[in-house]
């Protein structure tokens, strides 16, 4: 059985992989699929102690996660649709009125 | 805050994204002899089923699991309002009259009917239906 540190490396490296393309992508659909990325290195989490407890809480939390998710991206993907009617583009640096 | 302000407090962000890794490479190698072994799940237990009789909170599983019929429930709650607020985003409207919204093929609504089809287009003078 693959033991769990190698699990929370992986989730490591997917969330500063989504973390880097919340940094850098000013592609609002961009930015969505990174933070996406972030989400799915926690999801890694919780079914990797899921298994290393023999547990099925974490598997069944993450598919809560997962719906969480959902929401999230059919909320996002209405905004983008604003922005790009309000600003003809969907860069995230655009969208400037509401900066302190 | 001005531009110079701004650039003396920007960071590399490929280099935060890095460095964050190592951080949590490191703690999370350096405490691995902590961790137990996986303990895993029996060979026969069937584990779609017992995730969902934790969904239910039935309580009739062979795997440990707490029940999560509340939280299945308020989940179901955030999706209609996800549903819904994507909805209210996603209409068009012009003074204050809602001039697309669940139209098939982003066609507009004329007069309270989905252009494109042969009785509007007929009715407004269009001549072909959608946004292009």
């Amino acid at each position: 059985m693959v033991p769990v540190e190698y699990y929370l490396l992986l989730s490591s490296a997917v969330f500063c992989i989504g973390l880097y393309g919340v940094l850098t992508r000013r592609n609002a659909l961009y930015f969505l699929m990174s933070v996406e990325l972030m989400l799915n290195a926690a999801n890694i989490n919780l079914i990797a102690f899921s298994l290393m407890w023999g547990n099925l809480t974490g598997q069944t939390f993450a598919l809560f996660t997962i719906a969480l998710a959902a929401a999230e991206v059919a909320v996002g993907i209405g905004i983008i649709l604003v922005l790009y009617r309000n600003f003809g583009d969907i860069d995230v640096m655009d969208a400037a009125t509401m900066r302190w | 805050m001005s531009d110079s302000e701004e650039s003396a407090v920007a960071i590399n962000p490929g280099a935060a994204a890095v460095a964050l890794f190592g951080v949590l490479a490191g703690i999370i190698l350096s405490s691995a002899a902590g961790f137990p072994t996986p303990a895993g799940f029996p060979a026969d237990a069937a584990i779609v089923t017992n995730i969902g009789y934790a969904l239910f909170d039935i309580g009739e599983g062979t795997v440990p699991v707490e029940g999560f019929l509340a939280t299945f429930l308020i989940i179901g709650i955030a999706l209609d309002v996800a549903l819904d607020s994507a909805v209210y985003l996603a209409k068009r409207e012009d003074d204050g009259t809602i001039i697309s919204a669940l139209t098939g093929g982003g066609n507009e609504v004329v007069d309270g009917e989905v252009a494109g089809t042969a009785d509007t287009e007929a009715e407004a003078g269009l001549d072909h239906g959608g946004d292009d």
